[in-house]
Parts: structure tokens; C-alpha cells; sequence
């Protein structure tokens, strides 16, 4: 009749069976996916060349001047002329401002503060206050 | 298990049954026979058929439905300009198809599509519905939203083919230069035509042009520029109600053509009008006596040639006759001029003194070396050959001092105004090119000294206060400096003065000119009542709109040095 080792041998069988069944099956499964992935990737790509064609239709000058001719009123907006144009060499330097360190309050007995606050002494040096 | 039933069967042939048995078998044995003949007639003629459907339906043609079969349509690869802009690509659309007699009911069809697509129209569609054909079109080239939601309205019957077309953002602004393909999408004109011609045909033909694989062509156009420049004969066109007019901007170091128009033109994307005689393009594809601007190679020439310089002197007082030609100045001053005045004041008979000075051969040697002559080799297909006189004699040869007699392409003579302007002869392309590699090819073909002065007299023509043709070309910054030419134009064999072909060549800035421009404007009318059409009222302002706007996008910096030396800068 049956031995142990036909029953474990059937066991075996019907295991691997169910093992290639399962793993076929999420082959597929997966192949499935992959498709669905695949298309998916298509799509996008196909979606970018056609925005990209959309970006560079929306970006023409000639469409971009007729939007300003448009909103003229709007804008504001006026062509560049050569003279607007200059180098970093060929700016003008920095006007030089001097701070008037004279107005801060150094206290100390030269201070005009609490004093009669008519300005500054009007006397200067070699003047009389008549 | 096996022996298990070999024990049964041991068992039932040793019982007593099976005697009764063939006794009831002998008693019904004819009727027996007769059911088994029956039951195979009738299997039998189930099989036969089974077998007889099979070859019927193996014989019969598959009824006709789905779409035509599809057209491989190959991948291009993108065209873009100098700065990565588009300006031409391929782009996948989807069209709509149906078929009838898989739709249950056209009614509940139409109400769906019409959701989506409001424009569609009832009637006709539904008779399309109703007309039992396998395959009709519905709608082509829908986006790929109108896709999606005709999709998700899950209709029966109805599907979608995609198809691959190219598409031109730019339009009708680089319409010349880009060309275009046909249904099948092979280049059939312009850098379109060309790139085929450099193994694409042969790639898409072996199947192995695929999208991804397809690097973008770069060229040397600059889309910034090339829609100032067809914006500026698009205004040119109707400003002086002229039939055509063109321009070109030529980088003059490295021979690249950055930006080059010509209208009338057409729509890439729609191009039903894109073979008309008069909307080629006229700056490569059309010949023309290029008139007065021609004269900047005859004084080159004569410069050239050692036998003329900067101080030689002409006497254009009388008009020169020549057989039975009258030869005659338009802006004539009837005196004795020097080489700089007959250039400035495009004196027919100071050219024509110019060019007897140097020879007939001569002359003819000097245009050939600059490339007027000869087809001009460059990446467009469209190139037209200049002509010439089968046999040059004097006549020929001083009529052609002024640019009459001789016809050549615009863009050839801007190609050979860059040679006057750097010394060295550059093959024009549309694709991008350093200046290492300029300087490989470049061969020089006039003397540096002629460089020199030719920059000089350029220069002098478009100043103000010298009496100049040019000075209305003149751009603060710009340096521009250029010559004017007005062609009177053939009609019946005869020279008519009321039709002319203006043209202005230029060249900036004048210290070191790095861009030739020129613009042609064809049988212009003025502007104004009482206002002339010569070439210095049309021609040059709008060559000085192009550099006005364009300049500073090619690079060229504004230069005020050695006009009123003040930047709005310097006033803050």
C-alpha cells in the first residue's frame, strides 16, 4: 500500500505544483503591472512632448508682442533702447555721501541737549554775536 | 490500486451472471445493431456539419471593420533654434473613428460625443451611424483631452488611431528656413528636406528611427531675431504696398545665418498656399539684379585690384556712352569725383570707370572669387543659380559695375558683402558653426587693406552730413554703417523706372563688424504721396528697425563713444 516516502513524494509534488502555479500567476500579475507602468510611461512622455510643443507656442515672440500691443495701456511696457544699455565697467561710481556725524548727541558738557533749543551756538570761531 | 481492480474483474468473470447476460444480449442482438448504426448516422451527421461550417466559414472573407491599415508614420527629430526654442517637433494626435455596424444606438452615440465635443454635427454624424459602412472617420486630430473623455464615456463601436504629425510653434516666422514634411512626414522642403538628406531617410527606412534615439537639430537660426526680421518686412510689405520683401542677418565671423525672411510666406502648420510662384523664398530662391549694392564690389575691386585708392579720381561730369547705351547718374553731380564720393553717391559712371580700370576678365575673376557667380553651397535645398552674361564684353561688363545685367541671390550677396567686411569668404550655413571652425574653412579673398577701406566707405555712406545714401540705416549706438541699391526693374525687356527692386547692405558695427544684414523690398510704392521709393527711403529704415531691435540680442554693445558720448546712465 502507501508508504511514508509516496505520501511525502506526493506532497512534494502537489507543493511544487502549487508553488509554480503561484509564482506564474504573480508573474503575470506583475506583468500586468508592468504594462499598465509601461503605457503609463508612454503617456507621460507623449503628454511632455505635447506640453513642451504647448510651452514653446505660448512663448513666441510674435504671439508675446501681439499680448503687449493688447495691454498696452496696461504694461506700460517700452522697447529697449541702446542707450539703456551699459556695461558693469561703465556705471557711474557711487555718489559719496557723508554721514552728518555733527547732528549726533556726544553728550558730556558739549552737549546742546536740555539747552535752549535754538540750534546750534551761532557764534564761530573769530565771530561776535551781535 | 491497479490490482485492486484486477480482482473485481476476477470476481465478476467467475460469477454466474454473466451467462444471463449473453442470453438477453442473443435474444435483442438485431435491434442492438440497428441502434448502434443509428447512433453513428447521427454523430456522423453532426461531425459532417461541424466539418462542412469549418470549411464554409475558412472559405468566407472576414467581414471589413476597424480602421485602414496604419501608416507608419517615422519619427523626426526636433529642429530648434540657436537657444534650444522649438521650432519644429513631432506631435502624437488621436483620431476618432467609428464603426457603425457594431453601434447598438447611434442616438445615445451622438448625445455622449456630443458632451465632448460640442462642434460636431448631429446630422451628418448620425447618417455616417446609420450608414452600415465598417469604418467611417469621425473626427481627426483631437486633443488628448477630448481623447481621454471620449474614453471614458465607454461607447461601443468607436475608437482612435494615433497619429504622429509635425508641428511649427513658430509659424509662418521661420516658415522658409524649416521647411516642411508631407503626410508621411519626410522633409520635403528646407532644412527639413536636408536633415532627410543626412541619413534619416535611409534610418526611417530601416525602421530604425525611433523617437527617443532622434538628438534635436540644433541651428544657427536665433527665433528672437528671425521674428524681428519677419516682423519687420511683414510691416515693410504693407507699409509701402511692395509684392515682396526680405531680409537676412548674417553673422559675418562664422557665416551663420541667424536670422533670414522673406513675405509673402505661409503656414507650416496649414501650408495649402506653401507652392504659390510668389511666396518662395526670395532671399535664396530668386534671383535679381541686385542694383547699386553691387557697387560695394566694384569699388572693392578697384581698391583690390592696387590700381585705385581712397584719393583716385573719376570724372563722372558727362554720361558715359558705351555703343548705344547711355550710361547715367541718378543723383548726378557732373563733376569729377573721388573714389569715396562715386560710393557714396552711387555714381553709375564712376562705377563704370572703376570697372573699365580694372578689366573685363578681372572684374568677372573678382565676382567669382566672392561667390556671386556660382550656386551658393548651404544646408537650404531651395537655392537658385545666379546668371550672367554667356560672354562678358565691355558693355556687360560695366552695366554689371553698377549691378544691372547680372542677377544673383540676396543671400549671396550678403554672404559676399561679409567677405568685403572680414577679408575672408565664408560658406553661409543654418547650422551652428565657432569661430575656430570659421577660421578652418574661411579662405581669405581680399587684402586687409581693402578691408580697411571698404569698413571705411560703408561707414562714411551711413554718416550724417556727408551726403551719404545710407544715413537713414543709421542707428545711435549701432554704428551701422551699409549701401543702398535701387535696380530699376525689367518689364517687356525694357528697364521701367516706376518698378524698382531696393536692397540695403549693411554691416555693424562699422569698428569691427561682426553681422551683415540686408533687406530687399520688391517694386515698393512711397510711402507718402510725393515722397520718393529709392532704396534710402525704404530699404534702410527698415534695416535700421531690424538692428534698432535686434542688436543688442545678437550681443553687439551699444557704443556711444564717438556720437554724443552719453548713456542715460551718465545723465542719473
Amino acid at each position: 500500500m502507501f508508504r511514508t516516502s509516496d505520501i511525502v513524494l506526493i506532497a512534494v509534488m502537489v507543493a511544487a505544483a502549487a508553488f509554480t502555479y503561484k509564482t506564474k500567476h504573480e508573474a503575470e500579475d506583475h506583468q500586468v503591472a508592468l504594462r499598465k507602468i509601461e503605457q503609463q510611461i508612454r503617456f507621460e512622455e507623449d503628454t511632455i512632448d505635447l506640453l513642451k510643443a504647448d510651452w514653446s507656442l505660448l512663448t513666441q515672440p510674435s504671439r508675446l508682442q501681439k499680448l503687449w500691443q493688447t495691454y498696452e495701456a496696461e504694461l506700460a511696457l517700452q522697447p529697449l533702447e541702446a542707450n539703456q544699455i551699459v556695461g558693469i565697467d561703465e556705471l557711474p561710481s557711487k555718489p559719496l555721501t557723508i554721514e552728518d556725524l555733527s547732528s549726533q548727541h556726544l553728550g558730556g558738557m558739549a552737549d546742546s541737549r536740555g539747552a535752549p533749543s535754538d540750534g546750534p551756538d551761532k557764534i564761530v570761531t573769530g565771530g561776535i554775536v551781535q | 490500486m491497479i490490482s485492486l481492480l484486477r480482482r473485481r474483474r476476477k470476481q465478476a468473470e467467475a460469477g454466474p451472471a454473466s451467462i444471463v447476460l449473453e442470453g438477453s444480449r442473443k435474444a435483442t442482438g438485431g435491434k442492438q445493431k440497428n441502434r448502434v448504426l443509428m447512433m453513428m448516422a447521427v454523430f456522423f451527421g453532426i461531425y459532417a456539419t461541424i466539418a462542412g461550417r469549418l470549411v464554409y466559414l475558412g472559405m468566407l472573407d472576414p467581414e471589413e471593420s476597424g480602421p485602414p491599415a496604419s501608416r507608419v508614420t517615422a519619427s523626426r527629430p526636433d529642429i530648434v533654434d540657436r537657444n534650444g526654442e522649438v521650432l519644429a517637433t513631432d506631435i502624437k494626435t488621436a483620431s476618432l473613428f467609428a464603426e457603425p455596424r457594431r453601434i447598438v444606438d447611434a442616438d445615445e452615440v451622438i448625445e455622449k460625443l456630443s458632451t465632448v465635443l460640442p462642434d460636431i454635427e448631429v446630422e451628418q454624424t448620425y447618417h455616417k451611424l446609420k450608414s452600415g459602412a465598417g469604418f467611417v472617420w469621425l473626427k481627426r486630430q483631437l486633443t488628448p483631452r477630448q481623447q481621454n473623455d471620449i474614453m471614458q464615456l465607454g461607447l461601443p463601436g468607436i475608437g482612435f488611431r494615433t497619429e504622429k504629425r509635425r508641428f511649427y510653434p513658430a509659424g509662418p516666422t521661420a516658415a522658409h528656413i524649416v521647411g516642411l514634411t508631407n503626410i508621411d512626414n519626410q522633409g520635403i522642403s528646407g532644412l527639413e528636406k536636408y536633415i532627410d538628406d543626412q541619413g534619416l531617410a535611409d534610418l526611417q527606412a530601416s525602421g530604425l528611427a525611433i523617437a527617443k534615439d532622434l538628438r534635436p537639430v540644433k541651428l544657427s537660426i536665433d527665433l528672437r531675431v528671425q521674428h524681428i526680421v519677419h516682423d519687420e518686412i511683414t510691416q515693410a510689405l504693407g507699409r509701402y504696398h511692395a509684392i515682396a520683401a526680405g531680409a537676412v542677418v548674417l553673422n559675418a565671423r562664422t557665416g551663420e545665418i541667424v536670422a533670414m525672411a522673406s513675405v509673402p510666406d505661409y503656414d507650416p502648420n496649414n501650408p495649402f498656399n506653401a507652392h504659390d510662384k510668389d511666396r518662395l523664398n526670395r532671399m535664396s530662391a530668386g534671383v535679381y539684379e541686385m542694383g547699386s549694392t553691387i557697387k560695394s564690389f566694384t569699388t572693392a575691386m578697384a581698391l583690390d585690384s592696387g590700381l585705385a585708392n581712397l584719393e583716385s579720381r573719376f570724372d563722372a561730369s558727362r554720361p558715359l556712352r558705351i555703343g548705344r547705351f547711355t550710361i547715367k547718374d541718378f543723383h548726378g553731380k557732373g563733376r569729377v569725383l573721388t573714389l569715396p564720393e562715386v560710393f557714396i553717391y552711387s555714381s553709375n559712371i564712376g562705377s563704370a570707370k572703376e570697372a573699365d580700370m580694372v578689366g573685363i576678365e578681372g572684374h568677372r575673376e573678382f565676382l567669382k572669387r566672392l561667390g556671386l557667380l556660382d550656386r551658393l553651397r548651404t544646408e537650404l535645398p531651395e537655392v537658385a543659380t545666379p546668371t550672367e552674361p554667356k560672354e562678358w564684353k565691355k558693355v556687360h561688363s560695366i552695366t554689371i559695375s553698377f549691378g544691372h545685367g547680372m542677377s544673383t541671390t540676396p543671400l549671396q550677396t550678403a554672404v559676399g558683402a561679409a567677405a568685403l567686411m572680414t577679408g575672408r569668404l565664408l560658406p553661409p550655413t543654418f547650422l551652428p558653426r565657432s569661430q575656430a571652425e570659421a577660421a578652418e574653412i574661411g579662405k581669405q579673398v581680399v587684402k586687409e587693406s581693402t578691408v580697411e577701406q571698404m569698413r571705411y566707405l560703408y561707414e562714411l555712406n551711413a554718416t550724417k552730413g556727408t551726403g551719404g545714401s545710407g544715413t537713414r540705416a543709421q542707428v545711435a549706438g549701432f554704428r551701422v554703417g551699409g549701401k543702398t541699391g535701387t535696380a530699376e526693374k525689367v518689364v517687356n525687356g525694357r528697364y521701367a523706372n516706376d518698378k524698382r527692386f531696393n536692397a540695403f547692405l549693411a554691416a555693424f558695427p562699422m569698428d569691427d563688424p561682426q553681422y551683415v544684414v540686408l533687406t530687399i523690398i520688391d517694386e515698393p510704392k512711397p510711402e507718402k504721396p510725393g515722397v520718393g521709393a529709392t532704396s534710402g527711403l525704404n530699404a534702410a529704415p527698415m534695416l535700421a528697425n531690424i538692428i534698432r531691435r535686434s542688436g543688442v540680442l545678437l550681443g553687439v554693445k551699444p557704443e556711444f563713444g564717438h556720437e554724443s558720448g552719453a548713456t542715460v546712465v551718465s545723465y542719473q
